[in-house]
Protein backbone atom coordinates (compact mmCIF):
# COMPACT_ATOMS: atom_id res chain seq x y z
CA UNK A 1 0.00 0.00 0.00
CA UNK A 2 2.88 2.52 0.91
CA UNK A 3 4.43 1.48 -2.42
CA UNK A 4 1.04 1.91 -4.07
CA UNK A 5 0.82 5.38 -2.28
CA UNK A 6 4.48 6.44 -3.45
CA UNK A 7 3.36 5.66 -6.85
CA UNK A 8 0.75 8.27 -6.55
CA UNK A 9 2.65 10.75 -4.95
CA UNK A 10 5.48 11.11 -7.58
CA UNK A 11 3.11 11.47 -9.97
CA UNK A 12 0.73 14.47 -8.12
CA UNK A 13 4.17 15.92 -7.31
CA UNK A 14 4.64 16.29 -11.25
CA UNK A 15 1.93 17.76 -11.94
CA UNK A 16 1.31 19.95 -9.22
CA UNK A 17 5.02 21.49 -10.37
CA UNK A 18 3.87 21.64 -13.70
CA UNK A 19 0.72 23.29 -12.95
CA UNK A 20 1.93 26.26 -10.72
CA UNK A 21 5.13 26.71 -12.91
CA UNK A 22 2.52 27.92 -15.38
CA UNK A 23 0.94 31.11 -15.77
CA UNK A 24 -2.46 29.63 -16.57
CA UNK A 25 -3.21 28.54 -12.86
CA UNK A 26 -2.76 31.87 -11.99
CA UNK A 27 -4.80 33.98 -14.58
CA UNK A 28 -7.21 31.30 -13.81
CA UNK A 29 -7.45 31.86 -9.94
CA UNK A 30 -7.10 35.97 -10.60
CA UNK A 31 -10.30 35.29 -12.84
CA UNK A 32 -12.15 33.87 -10.19
CA UNK A 33 -11.15 35.39 -7.34
CA UNK A 34 -12.07 38.78 -9.33
CA UNK A 35 -14.79 38.02 -10.45
CA UNK A 36 -16.13 36.01 -7.19
CA UNK A 37 -15.14 39.41 -4.96
CA UNK A 38 -16.97 41.77 -7.34
CA UNK A 39 -20.45 39.53 -7.52
CA UNK A 40 -19.71 39.15 -3.54
CA UNK A 41 -19.08 42.98 -2.69
CA UNK A 42 -22.22 43.67 -5.11
CA UNK A 43 -24.75 41.36 -3.27
CA UNK A 44 -23.37 43.01 -0.16
CA UNK A 45 -24.11 46.54 -1.13
CA UNK A 46 -27.43 45.24 -2.57
CA UNK A 47 -28.17 43.78 0.59
CA UNK A 48 -30.41 46.41 2.76
CA UNK A 49 -31.08 44.53 6.07
CA UNK A 50 -27.85 43.21 7.36
CA UNK A 51 -28.98 40.48 9.26
CA UNK A 52 -27.54 37.01 9.84
CA UNK A 53 -30.76 35.33 7.83
CA UNK A 54 -30.45 37.94 5.24
CA UNK A 55 -26.54 37.59 4.79
CA UNK A 56 -26.65 34.10 3.85
CA UNK A 57 -29.86 34.03 1.63
CA UNK A 58 -28.82 37.27 -0.06
CA UNK A 59 -25.43 37.16 -0.44
CA UNK A 60 -24.19 33.86 0.94
CA UNK A 61 -26.13 31.46 -1.12
CA UNK A 62 -25.76 33.33 -4.40
CA UNK A 63 -22.28 33.66 -3.91
CA UNK A 64 -21.96 29.45 -3.62
CA UNK A 65 -24.44 29.01 -6.83
CA UNK A 66 -22.53 31.83 -9.20
CA UNK A 67 -19.16 30.12 -8.01
CA UNK A 68 -20.96 26.89 -8.96
CA UNK A 69 -20.85 28.20 -12.32
CA UNK A 70 -17.37 29.21 -12.51
CA UNK A 71 -16.51 26.09 -11.55
CA UNK A 72 -18.53 24.79 -14.35
CA UNK A 73 -15.81 26.43 -17.08
CA UNK A 74 -12.56 26.23 -14.61
CA UNK A 75 -12.71 22.64 -14.28
CA UNK A 76 -12.51 21.63 -17.73
CA UNK A 77 -9.98 23.92 -18.26
CA UNK A 78 -8.00 22.56 -15.89
CA UNK A 79 -8.55 18.87 -16.78
CA UNK A 80 -8.79 18.94 -20.65
CA UNK A 81 -5.23 18.64 -21.20
CA UNK A 82 -4.37 16.19 -18.44
CA UNK A 83 -4.49 12.97 -20.61
CA UNK A 84 -5.21 14.24 -23.56
CA UNK A 85 -1.73 15.96 -24.07
CA UNK A 86 0.01 12.86 -22.73
CA UNK A 87 -1.51 11.44 -25.04
CA UNK A 88 -0.93 13.43 -27.87
CA UNK A 89 2.64 13.80 -26.26
CA UNK A 90 3.08 10.01 -26.69
CA UNK A 91 4.22 10.56 -22.62
CA UNK A 92 1.02 8.11 -21.81
CA UNK A 93 3.57 5.61 -23.00
CA UNK A 94 5.75 6.09 -20.38
CA UNK A 95 3.67 5.55 -18.28
CA UNK A 96 1.82 2.65 -19.27
CA UNK A 97 4.89 1.18 -19.08
CA UNK A 98 6.13 2.30 -16.02
CA UNK A 99 5.24 0.71 -12.73
CA UNK A 100 2.26 2.39 -12.25
CA UNK A 101 -1.44 1.12 -12.83
CA UNK A 102 -4.44 3.40 -14.51
CA UNK A 103 -5.95 3.85 -11.18
CA UNK A 104 -2.24 5.24 -9.79
CA UNK A 105 -2.46 7.77 -13.18
CA UNK A 106 -5.79 8.66 -12.30
CA UNK A 107 -5.86 9.52 -9.07
CA UNK A 108 -2.32 11.46 -9.36
CA UNK A 109 -4.23 13.77 -11.83
CA UNK A 110 -7.36 13.48 -9.88
CA UNK A 111 -5.38 14.82 -6.79
CA UNK A 112 -3.77 17.49 -8.41
CA UNK A 113 -6.32 18.92 -10.77
CA UNK A 114 -8.07 19.22 -6.60
CA UNK A 115 -5.18 21.01 -5.21
CA UNK A 116 -5.48 23.72 -7.53
CA UNK A 117 -9.44 23.96 -7.25
CA UNK A 118 -8.61 23.95 -3.33
CA UNK A 119 -6.07 26.57 -3.57
CA UNK A 120 -8.47 29.01 -5.53
CA UNK A 121 -11.51 28.58 -3.39
CA UNK A 122 -9.35 28.94 -0.33
CA UNK A 123 -8.49 32.81 -1.46
CA UNK A 124 -12.60 33.25 -2.18
CA UNK A 125 -12.29 32.17 1.83
CA UNK A 126 -11.84 35.58 2.86
CA UNK A 127 -14.96 37.14 1.75
CA UNK A 128 -16.56 35.45 4.46
CA UNK A 129 -13.79 35.96 6.88
CA UNK A 130 -14.97 39.95 6.06
CA UNK A 131 -18.39 39.14 6.57
CA UNK A 132 -17.15 37.84 10.18
CA UNK A 133 -15.64 40.88 11.04
CA UNK A 134 -18.75 42.36 11.02
CA UNK A 135 -20.80 39.63 13.50
CA UNK A 136 -21.95 36.93 11.02
CA UNK A 137 -21.51 33.95 12.75
CA UNK A 138 -23.99 31.69 10.83
CA UNK A 139 -20.37 29.19 10.00
CA UNK A 140 -22.42 25.90 9.55
CA UNK A 141 -23.96 27.08 6.65
CA UNK A 142 -20.20 28.72 5.26
CA UNK A 143 -18.83 24.87 5.66
CA UNK A 144 -21.70 23.40 4.50
CA UNK A 145 -21.24 25.19 1.33
CA UNK A 146 -17.92 24.83 0.93
CA UNK A 147 -17.94 21.42 1.40
CA UNK A 148 -20.35 21.35 -1.35
CA UNK A 149 -18.52 23.02 -3.59
CA UNK A 150 -15.64 20.74 -3.13
CA UNK A 151 -17.57 17.69 -3.90
CA UNK A 152 -18.97 19.60 -6.93
CA UNK A 153 -15.36 20.33 -7.90
CA UNK A 154 -14.07 16.72 -7.32
CA UNK A 155 -17.29 16.01 -9.18
CA UNK A 156 -16.49 17.72 -12.24
CA UNK A 157 -13.24 17.04 -12.25
CA UNK A 158 -13.93 13.40 -12.26
CA UNK A 159 -15.96 14.27 -15.05
CA UNK A 160 -13.26 15.97 -17.09
CA UNK A 161 -10.82 13.62 -16.80
CA UNK A 162 -13.17 11.20 -18.50
CA UNK A 163 -13.69 13.66 -21.26
CA UNK A 164 -9.76 14.39 -21.25
CA UNK A 165 -9.29 10.66 -22.17
CA UNK A 166 -11.62 10.27 -24.88
CA UNK A 167 -9.30 12.36 -27.26
CA UNK A 168 -5.37 13.40 -27.56
CA UNK A 169 -7.12 16.82 -28.69
CA UNK A 170 -7.75 18.99 -25.92
CA UNK A 171 -9.93 21.22 -27.41
CA UNK A 172 -12.59 18.21 -27.80
CA UNK A 173 -12.07 17.05 -24.51
CA UNK A 174 -13.50 20.70 -22.96
CA UNK A 175 -16.13 20.78 -25.15
CA UNK A 176 -17.21 17.14 -24.19
CA UNK A 177 -16.64 18.14 -20.42
CA UNK A 178 -18.99 21.61 -20.71
CA UNK A 179 -21.71 19.50 -22.62
CA UNK A 180 -21.35 16.42 -20.56
CA UNK A 181 -22.29 19.64 -17.58
CA UNK A 182 -24.73 21.10 -19.56
CA UNK A 183 -26.47 18.15 -19.93
CA UNK A 184 -26.75 17.45 -15.99
CA UNK A 185 -28.02 20.82 -16.01
CA UNK A 186 -30.40 20.58 -18.50
CA UNK A 187 -31.86 17.51 -16.23
CA UNK A 188 -32.88 19.84 -13.79
CA UNK A 189 -34.65 21.94 -16.13
CA UNK A 190 -36.77 18.90 -17.62
CA UNK A 191 -37.48 17.92 -14.20
CA UNK A 192 -39.13 20.95 -13.56
CA UNK A 193 -41.25 20.39 -16.54
CA UNK A 194 -42.20 17.31 -16.55
CA UNK A 195 -45.72 16.04 -15.16
CA UNK A 196 -44.45 12.91 -14.32
CA UNK A 197 -43.87 13.34 -10.59
CA UNK A 198 -41.25 10.42 -10.19
CA UNK A 199 -39.70 11.06 -13.31
CA UNK A 200 -39.18 14.33 -12.22
CA UNK A 201 -37.96 13.29 -8.93
CA UNK A 202 -35.44 10.83 -10.39
CA UNK A 203 -34.33 13.41 -13.32
CA UNK A 204 -33.60 16.16 -9.98
CA UNK A 205 -31.94 13.05 -8.28
CA UNK A 206 -29.61 12.73 -10.90
CA UNK A 207 -28.06 15.84 -11.64
CA UNK A 208 -25.41 17.43 -9.42
CA UNK A 209 -26.97 20.68 -8.44
CA UNK A 210 -30.01 19.42 -6.40
CA UNK A 211 -27.59 18.09 -4.44
CA UNK A 212 -25.26 20.91 -4.40
CA UNK A 213 -28.13 23.34 -3.49
CA UNK A 214 -28.83 20.96 -0.04
CA UNK A 215 -25.25 21.88 0.78
CA UNK A 216 -25.67 25.69 -0.12
CA UNK A 217 -28.85 25.52 2.07
CA UNK A 218 -27.11 23.85 5.31
CA UNK A 219 -29.31 20.59 4.66
CA UNK A 220 -27.06 18.01 4.00
CA UNK A 221 -28.41 14.74 3.42
CA UNK A 222 -26.31 11.26 3.89
CA UNK A 223 -27.97 10.60 -0.07
CA UNK A 224 -25.87 13.95 -0.75
CA UNK A 225 -22.79 12.16 -0.02
CA UNK A 226 -23.58 9.09 -1.74
CA UNK A 227 -24.62 10.70 -5.01
CA UNK A 228 -20.89 13.09 -4.94
CA UNK A 229 -18.85 9.57 -4.36
CA UNK A 230 -20.76 7.89 -6.76
CA UNK A 231 -20.66 10.49 -9.25
CA UNK A 232 -16.43 10.81 -9.06
CA UNK A 233 -16.54 6.35 -8.77
CA UNK A 234 -18.29 6.27 -11.91
CA UNK A 235 -16.63 8.49 -13.90
CA UNK A 236 -13.40 7.03 -12.50
CA UNK A 237 -14.15 3.91 -13.82
CA UNK A 238 -15.01 5.24 -17.11
CA UNK A 239 -11.33 6.47 -17.59
CA UNK A 240 -10.13 3.61 -16.41
CA UNK A 241 -12.24 1.86 -19.30
CA UNK A 242 -11.21 4.49 -21.88
CA UNK A 243 -7.65 3.96 -20.76
CA UNK A 244 -7.98 0.63 -20.86
CA UNK A 245 -9.30 0.53 -24.60
CA UNK A 246 -5.83 1.82 -26.05
CA UNK A 247 -5.01 -1.64 -25.37
CA UNK A 248 -7.54 -3.72 -27.12
CA UNK B 1 21.31 -20.09 -27.95
CA UNK B 2 19.68 -18.15 -25.44
CA UNK B 3 16.93 -16.07 -26.59
CA UNK B 4 16.15 -12.61 -25.09
CA UNK B 5 13.02 -12.16 -26.95
CA UNK B 6 10.92 -14.83 -28.99
CA UNK B 7 7.92 -14.43 -30.93
CA UNK B 8 5.88 -17.50 -32.00
CA UNK B 9 2.58 -17.01 -34.37
CA UNK B 10 2.67 -13.85 -33.59
CA UNK B 11 -0.98 -12.27 -35.38
CA UNK B 12 -2.53 -8.75 -34.77
CA UNK B 13 -5.90 -7.54 -36.46
CA UNK B 14 -7.67 -4.35 -36.34
CA UNK B 15 -11.35 -4.51 -37.68
CA UNK B 16 -10.56 -4.80 -41.44
CA UNK B 17 -6.86 -4.72 -41.17
CA UNK B 18 -4.21 -7.37 -40.40
CA UNK B 19 -1.60 -5.95 -38.84
CA UNK B 20 0.54 -8.85 -38.37
CA UNK B 21 0.33 -12.61 -39.68
CA UNK B 22 2.22 -15.33 -37.90
CA UNK B 23 5.14 -13.70 -36.98
CA UNK B 24 7.73 -16.21 -35.65
CA UNK B 25 11.49 -14.59 -35.01
CA UNK B 26 13.46 -14.64 -32.16
CA UNK B 27 16.59 -11.81 -30.38
CA UNK B 28 19.24 -14.00 -29.04
CA UNK B 29 20.70 -12.72 -26.10
CA UNK B 30 23.60 -9.96 -25.96
CA UNK B 31 23.02 -9.16 -30.05
CA UNK B 32 22.22 -6.11 -31.84
CA UNK B 33 19.49 -7.08 -33.63
CA UNK B 34 17.92 -5.10 -36.63
CA UNK B 35 13.86 -5.18 -36.99
CA UNK B 36 13.79 -3.63 -40.94
CA UNK B 37 10.73 -3.15 -43.08
CA UNK B 38 9.16 -0.31 -45.34
CA UNK B 39 6.96 2.10 -43.75
CA UNK B 40 3.23 0.49 -42.20
CA UNK B 41 5.23 -2.95 -42.31
CA UNK B 42 4.27 -3.69 -39.02
CA UNK B 43 7.44 -3.12 -37.13
CA UNK B 44 6.22 -0.23 -34.69
CA UNK B 45 2.97 -2.50 -33.58
CA UNK B 46 5.59 -6.02 -33.21
CA UNK B 47 7.62 -3.57 -31.08
CA UNK B 48 4.83 -2.13 -29.21
CA UNK B 49 3.56 -6.09 -28.84
CA UNK B 50 6.60 -7.55 -27.19
CA UNK B 51 6.90 -4.19 -24.61
CA UNK B 52 3.15 -5.22 -23.54
CA UNK B 53 2.09 -2.05 -24.40
CA UNK B 54 -0.96 -3.92 -26.97
CA UNK B 55 -1.67 -7.24 -26.61
CA UNK B 56 -1.21 -9.78 -29.73
CA UNK B 57 -4.92 -11.04 -31.47
CA UNK B 58 -3.01 -14.50 -31.25
CA UNK B 59 0.48 -16.39 -30.99
CA UNK B 60 3.03 -16.36 -28.03
CA UNK B 61 5.70 -13.79 -27.04
CA UNK B 62 8.50 -14.59 -24.07
CA UNK B 63 10.99 -12.71 -22.80
CA UNK B 64 13.73 -14.66 -21.33
CA UNK B 65 11.41 -17.67 -21.63
CA UNK B 66 8.29 -15.68 -20.09
CA UNK B 67 5.39 -15.25 -21.78
CA UNK B 68 4.73 -11.35 -21.85
CA UNK B 69 1.09 -11.99 -21.39
CA UNK B 70 1.25 -13.99 -18.45
CA UNK B 71 3.99 -12.41 -16.62
CA UNK B 72 3.67 -8.70 -18.05
CA UNK B 73 5.51 -7.23 -14.89
CA UNK B 74 8.22 -9.40 -14.88
CA UNK B 75 9.11 -8.78 -18.56
CA UNK B 76 8.21 -5.27 -18.29
CA UNK B 77 10.86 -4.76 -15.82
CA UNK B 78 13.69 -6.66 -18.13
CA UNK B 79 12.80 -4.25 -20.99
CA UNK B 80 14.02 -0.89 -21.54
CA UNK B 81 11.75 0.90 -24.61
CA UNK B 82 12.17 4.11 -26.57
CA UNK B 83 8.72 4.44 -28.79
CA UNK B 84 9.18 5.95 -32.28
CA UNK B 85 7.82 8.98 -30.33
CA UNK B 86 10.16 10.05 -27.83
CA UNK B 87 8.22 9.98 -24.56
CA UNK B 88 9.54 13.39 -23.44
CA UNK B 89 8.25 16.19 -20.64
CA UNK B 90 9.33 19.13 -22.32
CA UNK B 91 8.91 21.52 -19.58
CA UNK B 92 11.23 19.60 -17.08
CA UNK B 93 15.02 19.87 -16.52
CA UNK B 94 16.78 16.57 -17.97
CA UNK B 95 18.14 15.48 -14.66
CA UNK B 96 14.23 16.08 -13.02
CA UNK B 97 12.96 13.78 -16.12
CA UNK B 98 14.78 10.75 -15.24
CA UNK B 99 14.93 11.11 -11.69
CA UNK B 100 11.11 10.90 -12.48
CA UNK B 101 11.41 8.18 -14.94
CA UNK B 102 13.10 6.27 -12.15
CA UNK B 103 10.86 6.75 -9.25
CA UNK B 104 7.93 5.16 -11.50
CA UNK B 105 10.39 2.19 -12.36
CA UNK B 106 11.21 1.47 -9.38
CA UNK B 107 7.93 1.23 -7.34
CA UNK B 108 8.42 -2.89 -7.46
CA UNK B 109 12.04 -3.68 -7.92
CA UNK B 110 14.86 -2.15 -6.45
CA UNK B 111 16.97 0.56 -8.56
CA UNK B 112 19.62 2.11 -7.15
CA UNK B 113 19.27 5.71 -6.26
CA UNK B 114 22.30 6.72 -8.60
CA UNK B 115 21.10 4.84 -11.30
CA UNK B 116 20.12 7.97 -13.03
CA UNK B 117 23.23 9.43 -12.58
CA UNK B 118 24.86 6.69 -13.65
CA UNK B 119 22.59 6.91 -17.23
CA UNK B 120 23.23 10.81 -17.42
CA UNK B 121 27.09 10.01 -17.55
CA UNK B 122 26.43 6.90 -19.80
CA UNK B 123 24.03 8.78 -22.25
CA UNK B 124 26.62 12.04 -22.13
CA UNK B 125 24.15 14.40 -20.88
CA UNK B 126 25.99 15.46 -17.90
CA UNK B 127 26.68 19.03 -19.18
CA UNK B 128 22.77 19.63 -20.17
CA UNK B 129 21.16 18.01 -16.97
CA UNK B 130 20.24 21.39 -15.78
CA UNK B 131 18.56 22.07 -18.83
CA UNK B 132 15.12 22.33 -19.60
CA UNK B 133 14.36 19.29 -22.38
CA UNK B 134 11.96 21.05 -24.78
CA UNK B 135 15.16 23.76 -24.99
CA UNK B 136 17.62 21.28 -26.29
CA UNK B 137 18.70 20.25 -29.60
CA UNK B 138 17.25 17.63 -31.39
CA UNK B 139 19.73 15.26 -31.20
CA UNK B 140 19.92 15.97 -27.29
CA UNK B 141 16.20 15.56 -26.87
CA UNK B 142 17.37 11.76 -28.70
CA UNK B 143 19.83 11.03 -26.17
CA UNK B 144 17.72 11.55 -23.29
CA UNK B 145 14.58 9.79 -24.58
CA UNK B 146 17.04 6.80 -24.95
CA UNK B 147 18.19 7.44 -21.24
CA UNK B 148 15.02 6.81 -20.15
CA UNK B 149 14.86 3.54 -21.85
CA UNK B 150 18.29 2.36 -19.69
CA UNK B 151 16.80 3.78 -16.67
CA UNK B 152 17.00 0.28 -14.16
CA UNK B 153 19.36 -1.04 -16.55
CA UNK B 154 17.44 -3.53 -18.40
CA UNK B 155 18.85 -6.53 -19.92
CA UNK B 156 16.57 -5.72 -23.15
CA UNK B 157 16.77 -2.69 -25.38
CA UNK B 158 13.89 -1.84 -28.18
CA UNK B 159 14.55 1.14 -29.79
CA UNK B 160 12.45 2.03 -32.75
CA UNK B 161 13.82 4.70 -35.02
CA UNK B 162 16.21 5.96 -32.70
CA UNK B 163 18.08 8.31 -35.38
CA UNK B 164 15.18 9.47 -37.82
CA UNK B 165 14.53 12.83 -38.07
CA UNK B 166 18.18 13.74 -37.01
CA UNK B 167 20.63 15.38 -39.07
CA UNK B 168 24.24 13.61 -39.69
CA UNK B 169 26.49 14.37 -37.32
CA UNK B 170 23.04 13.33 -34.30
CA UNK B 171 22.72 10.21 -36.32
CA UNK B 172 26.39 9.23 -36.01
CA UNK B 173 26.11 9.81 -32.18
CA UNK B 174 23.44 8.61 -31.40
CA UNK B 175 24.49 5.26 -34.02
CA UNK B 176 27.98 5.51 -31.33
CA UNK B 177 26.18 5.31 -28.10
CA UNK B 178 23.60 2.83 -29.44
CA UNK B 179 27.29 0.76 -29.79
CA UNK B 180 28.21 1.09 -26.81
CA UNK B 181 25.23 -0.18 -24.92
CA UNK B 182 26.06 -3.44 -26.87
CA UNK B 183 28.48 -4.49 -24.06
CA UNK B 184 25.39 -4.77 -21.71
CA UNK B 185 22.48 -5.92 -23.15
CA UNK B 186 20.62 -6.77 -25.70
CA UNK B 187 19.29 -4.73 -28.57
CA UNK B 188 16.23 -4.48 -30.99
CA UNK B 189 16.74 -1.91 -32.86
CA UNK B 190 14.09 -0.73 -36.16
CA UNK B 191 15.47 1.53 -38.58
CA UNK B 192 15.13 2.79 -41.91
CA UNK B 193 19.29 3.77 -42.38
CA UNK B 194 20.00 -0.02 -44.07
CA UNK B 195 23.76 1.49 -43.57
CA UNK B 196 23.56 1.90 -39.83
CA UNK B 197 22.20 -2.20 -39.78
CA UNK B 198 25.43 -2.84 -41.87
CA UNK B 199 27.56 -1.14 -39.00
CA UNK B 200 25.85 -2.55 -36.19
CA UNK B 201 23.68 -4.92 -36.09
CA UNK B 202 24.93 -8.55 -36.42
CA UNK B 203 21.05 -10.18 -36.96
CA UNK B 204 18.49 -8.96 -38.84
CA UNK B 205 14.73 -9.28 -39.20
CA UNK B 206 12.96 -8.02 -42.32
CA UNK B 207 8.96 -7.61 -42.10
CA UNK B 208 7.23 -7.00 -44.57
CA UNK B 209 3.27 -6.30 -44.90
CA UNK B 210 2.95 -8.24 -41.31
CA UNK B 211 5.03 -10.97 -42.69
CA UNK B 212 8.88 -11.79 -41.55
CA UNK B 213 10.28 -12.27 -44.92
CA UNK B 214 13.96 -13.08 -43.92
CA UNK B 215 15.35 -13.28 -40.22
CA UNK B 216 18.55 -14.83 -38.78
CA UNK B 217 22.49 -13.84 -38.72
CA UNK B 218 23.42 -11.32 -41.33
CA UNK B 219 26.77 -12.86 -42.68
CA UNK B 220 23.86 -16.44 -42.82
CA UNK B 221 21.73 -14.27 -44.73
CA UNK B 222 23.78 -13.06 -47.28
CA UNK B 223 25.19 -16.61 -47.81
CA UNK B 224 22.24 -17.68 -48.33
CA UNK B 225 21.57 -15.43 -51.04
CA UNK B 226 25.03 -15.47 -52.40
CA UNK B 227 23.40 -18.18 -55.14
CA UNK B 228 24.59 -15.30 -57.81
CA UNK B 229 27.79 -13.19 -57.27
CA UNK B 230 29.05 -10.61 -58.40
CA UNK B 231 33.23 -10.24 -59.34
CA UNK B 232 34.64 -7.12 -60.88
CA UNK B 233 38.11 -7.35 -62.00
CA UNK B 234 40.55 -4.16 -63.79
CA UNK B 235 42.68 -5.15 -66.24
CA UNK B 236 45.08 -3.06 -68.68
CA UNK B 237 44.98 -5.14 -71.82
CA UNK B 238 41.89 -6.67 -73.25
CA UNK B 239 41.65 -8.93 -76.52
CA UNK B 240 37.98 -10.00 -77.49
CA UNK B 241 39.42 -13.99 -77.36
CA UNK B 242 39.65 -14.26 -74.39
CA UNK B 243 35.95 -13.91 -73.37
CA UNK B 244 34.81 -17.51 -74.76
CA UNK B 245 38.07 -18.74 -72.81
CA UNK B 246 36.94 -17.65 -69.90
CA UNK B 247 32.80 -18.50 -70.83
CA UNK B 248 34.39 -22.09 -71.07
CA UNK B 249 35.79 -22.51 -67.64
CA UNK B 250 33.80 -20.26 -65.16
CA UNK B 251 29.72 -20.69 -64.38
CA UNK B 252 29.51 -17.24 -66.20
CA UNK B 253 26.04 -15.87 -66.48
CA UNK B 254 27.05 -12.78 -67.93
CA UNK B 255 30.26 -10.47 -68.74
CA UNK B 256 30.56 -7.10 -69.09
CA UNK B 257 33.55 -5.54 -70.38
CA UNK B 258 33.85 -1.39 -69.92
CA UNK B 259 36.71 0.06 -71.45
CA UNK B 260 37.42 3.33 -70.42
CA UNK B 261 40.90 5.19 -70.94
CA UNK B 262 43.85 2.65 -70.95
CA UNK B 263 41.82 0.63 -68.46
CA UNK B 264 39.06 -2.29 -68.83
CA UNK B 265 36.76 -2.92 -66.09
CA UNK B 266 35.58 -7.16 -66.11
CA UNK B 267 32.14 -7.09 -64.04
CA UNK B 268 31.66 -11.08 -64.01
CA UNK B 269 28.12 -12.31 -63.23
CA UNK B 270 28.90 -16.33 -61.49
CA UNK B 271 26.37 -18.88 -60.48
CA UNK B 272 27.16 -20.62 -57.27
CA UNK B 273 28.50 -20.30 -53.84
CA UNK B 274 32.29 -20.90 -54.83
CA UNK B 275 35.49 -17.86 -54.34
CA UNK B 276 36.06 -18.07 -58.21
CA UNK B 277 38.53 -15.15 -57.52
CA UNK B 278 41.52 -17.33 -58.18
CA UNK B 279 40.15 -19.03 -61.33
CA UNK B 280 39.77 -15.31 -62.95
CA UNK B 281 43.21 -14.46 -62.03
CA UNK B 282 44.89 -17.46 -63.75
CA UNK B 283 42.91 -17.14 -66.81
CA UNK B 284 43.61 -13.17 -66.98
CA UNK B 285 47.36 -13.62 -65.88
CA UNK B 286 48.13 -16.67 -68.68
CA UNK B 287 46.32 -14.36 -71.20
CA UNK B 288 48.68 -11.71 -70.26
CA UNK B 289 45.64 -9.03 -69.23
CA UNK B 290 47.72 -7.34 -66.61
CA UNK B 291 45.45 -7.74 -63.82
CA UNK B 292 45.53 -4.89 -61.45
CA UNK B 293 42.55 -5.58 -59.20
CA UNK B 294 40.06 -8.31 -58.22
CA UNK B 295 37.12 -7.33 -55.53
CA UNK B 296 34.31 -9.57 -54.92
CA UNK B 297 31.02 -7.47 -54.25
CA UNK B 298 29.47 -8.49 -51.26
CA UNK B 299 25.65 -9.12 -50.74
CA UNK B 300 25.00 -6.23 -48.19
CA UNK B 301 21.71 -5.57 -46.01
CA UNK B 302 20.54 -3.04 -48.61
CA UNK B 303 20.21 -5.83 -51.25
CA UNK B 304 18.65 -8.26 -49.14
CA UNK B 305 15.93 -5.66 -47.91
CA UNK B 306 15.58 -4.57 -51.99
CA UNK B 307 14.78 -8.30 -52.55
CA UNK B 308 12.41 -8.85 -49.61
CA UNK B 309 10.28 -6.33 -50.31
CA UNK B 310 10.97 -6.26 -54.04
CA UNK B 311 7.03 -7.76 -54.45
CA UNK B 312 5.63 -5.05 -53.06
CA UNK B 313 7.14 -2.64 -54.68
CA UNK B 314 5.93 -4.20 -57.57
CA UNK B 315 2.75 -4.73 -56.42
CA UNK B 316 3.11 -0.89 -55.96
CA UNK B 317 4.02 0.62 -59.05
CA UNK B 318 1.72 -1.83 -61.14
Amino acid sequence: MKTWLKGISILYKKEIKDAFLSPFVYILSGLFIGLGGWVFFSLLLASKNVTEATLTASVLTPSFSLYRFILMIICPLLTMRLLSEEKKNHTIELLFLSDLDNIQIILSKFFSSMTIVLFMLGLTVLFPVILGFSGYSDWGVVISGYAGLIFLSAAYISLGLFASSLSSNYVICLILAIFMMLGMWFMVLSAGNTENYIVGLILRYFSESFHFENFVRGTVRSFNFVYFLSFIGFFMFLTEKSLNSRKW
Amino acid sequence: MERAIELINVSKTYPGVTALSDVTFSVKKGSVHGFLGPNGAGKSTTMNIITGLIPPSGGTVKVFGEDVLQNPEKTKRRIGFLPEHPPLYGTMKVEEYLKFVQGINSLRSTVGHDDYQETLELCGLKDVSHRLIKNLSKGYRQRVAIAQALIGRPDIVILDEPTVGLDPSAIVEIRELIYSLRENHTILLSTHILHEVNLICDHITIINRGVITNSGPIRELQSASEETQVIQAEIMSWRDEIKPLLFRDLPLEDLHVQTKDDFTKLTFKLKGKDDYRAWISDILVKNNCQLLGLTKQSVDVENLFKSATEEESKGRFQ
